[in-house]
């Protein structure tokens, strides 16, 4: 499930009011979240949360869920560090 | 031989091929569609290109099998990029070197340099880009696991070589043609009835609109230092025509082949001249490429150059249609031609966001005037940049473009021109003509069996009518195939 912290940087990025985000959402089609785009709200999640995603890992991304996952696992590693 | 879809061998070849695979037991399926893919390869007549096909069949299915089996990530990253420059190393060999060898003499006589370059033949290299981007798309997936490597070598041969798409694409994705690949075959007669009749639409692509439209476009291109004006400009926005419906034509042919085996290909293009800017044009055109190069070039430096921001995309964007630019040709037409459509896009990321606010300001925004001339601008600017791919050398390009809007002043210029009679008429008028009644066709075609039979048959009529009495019939070469 997608967190109300991660949909909030998402929309602030996007400038959008609301959206229902779900795990299967897939950034086409979130309103404005392009291949332009897609860096722009990745970067306000890793500054969001103080993480760092590795090229690889933002390639393997399909999906929100996906994203929350990986969100999920870096903030636990930080934790556990 | 000449084998190319629009080639009586190929008309006898594709219902062989068809009652081969038919009427053989469904064990051996895969390897009927895979001989014939490896004979209609052969049949080209330059025996190096199948020794380089099994080549890169077989280095990619083994660094495939040894990515799937790796374990530290270390190894993993060592096999994909070994993987991918033993691909590279092949495409450059074949078809760069020459390019290569001839900028490297240039460059060593601007340098006053005595060196001993020899110049290096142009090899015959159909459909090798193709494959082996369909390959290094195969090992990346893999890396990224979201695929896993294929263990039996004979489909993954067939992936690799299935002749409908063997020599100008779709560029396909494992994931998408493999499981299709080993589906048990059962005779689908709606398949078979829209396969053939859009194999006979493409074909008709081809023949009547595009090859006839290429009569008008040579006769300028080829002598363009004589026109100024008017021609230029009419033989620049007709070549844009010919490319599209040449393209598009070859594969229409690819996937109706394709679709007699009940195999679905991926569609390459999606009315590309009606794309509001050059961004949404490559959401358009070649679709399998431009998916290709933005999932495995422009994703990956665009996430790598993030912290620039809109300077790091433009930077991505730049890259990846340089690399378009030389894929599609080596030669220097190709690539300021790709190079052009990344300045375009860098240009935009900067200007994108004061576009929308300057649309919403003078009330235009969703308004049909400012969709038309989105199109008129994406339009013109997208022929500008296909000059230099028609244009024999950089130099011609430059004239050409220098004199588009240029008045009377050549042997044969604008209004003069526009006086040349019915022989115009018939070059460009007709295509034209044959175009906007095509593209009507076009939007009824996915619904043409559900219409009455009178209508149904009045495509057919059309279709074969255009195709033996209009179509020209030299046995053009499609386009695509120098890439």
């Amino acid at each position: 499930m997608i967190s109300a912290r991660l949909k909030k940087v998402i929309l602030k990025e996007l400038k959008l009011k609301d959206f229902d985000f779900q795990d299967t959402t897939r950034a086409f089609q979130v309103p404005g979240w392009d291949s332009l785009s897609h860096t722009l709200v990745l970067l306000a999640v890793e500054k969001e949360y103080e993480v760092h995603f590795k090229t690889s890992e933002i390639l393997r991304l399909r999906n929100l869920g996906d994203l929350q996952v990986l969100v999920d696992k870096k903030i636990m590693n930080q934790n556990t560090a | 031989m000449n084998v190319s879809f629009n080639s009586l061998q190929y008309f006898l070849f594709l219902p062989v091929v068809y009652l081969v695979f038919y009427f053989a037991k469904d064990r051996v399926r895969w390897l009927v569609l895979l001989t014939a893919s490896l004979l209609f390869y052969a049949a080209l007549n330059a025996p190096y290109l199948l020794v380089v096909l099994l080549l890169v069949v077989i280095t990619t299915y083994g660094f495939g099998i040894c990515l799937g089996r790796a374990r530290t990530p270390r190894a993993k990253l060592f096999l994909l990029w070994g993987g991918i420059a033993v691909n590279v190393l092949i495409l450059v060999l074949l078809k760069y070197l020459p390019f290569l060898s001839e900028n490297l003499k240039a460059l060593s006589a601007f340098l006053s340099i005595h060196a001993q370059i020899q110049p290096v033949k142009v090899l015959v290299a159909i459909g090798v880009s193709f494959y082996v981007f369909q390959a290094i798309s195969y090992l990346i997936d893999i890396y990224l696991e979201t695929l896993k490597p294929e263990r039996h070598l004979g489909y993954f041969a067939l992936y690799m070589a299935f002749f409908p798409k063997l020599l100008q694409g779709p560029i396909e994705r494992a994931g998408n043609l493999l499981p299709q690949l080993k589906v048990k075959y059962a005779f689908n007669y709606d398949n078979m009835r829209f396969g053939m009749l859009l194999f006979v639409w493409g074909l008709f692509k081809k023949a009547v609109i595009a090859d006839r439209l290429g009569l008008f476009v040579d006769a300028v291109y080829n002598h363009a230092q004589d026109f100024t004006g008017l021609p230029l400009l009419w033989a620049t926005y007709a070549y844009a025509f010919q490319v599209y419906m040449d393209f598009s034509g070859y594969t229409d042919m690819a996937l109706g082949s394709a679709l007699l085996f009940n195999i679905r290909l991926t569609q390459n293009f999606n009315s590309p001249y009606l794309a509001t800017s050059v961004t949404d044009f490559w959401r358009r055109w070649h679709i399998s490429f431009s998916s290709w190069i933005l999932d495995y070039i422009f994703m990956p430096l665009q996430a790598q150059w993030r912290s620039g921001r809109h300077w790091g995309t433009a930077a991505a964007l730049l890259v990846t249609f340089f690399v378009s630019g030389i894929w599609h040709g080596a030669s220097w037409g190709f690539v300021i031609w790709g190079s052009l459509h990344g300045l375009y896009m860098a240009c935009s990321v900067f200007y994108k966001p004061y576009q929308k606010k300057w649309h919403k300001a003078l009330g235009l925004e969703k308004t049909w005037f400012l969709k038309v001339w989105q199109i008129f601008v994406t339009f013109n600017l997208l022929c500008l940049a296909f000059i230099f791919c028609r244009a024999s050398d950089v130099r011609q390009a430059v004239y050409i473009i220098s004199n588009l809007l240029s008045g009377a002043q050549g042997s044969q210029s604008g209004v003069g021109w526009l006086q040349g009679g019915p022989d115009l008429l018939v070059e460009v008028a007709m295509p034209l003509i044959f175009l906007a009644v095509a593209s009507f066709c076009i939007s009824r075609f996915k619904t043409v069996f559900q219409n009455n039979t009178l209508c149904r048959w009045f495509v057919y009529f059309f279709l074969v009518y255009g195709i033996v009495f209009l179509g020209v019939c030299h046995g053009e070469k499609f386009i695509y195939y120098q890439f």
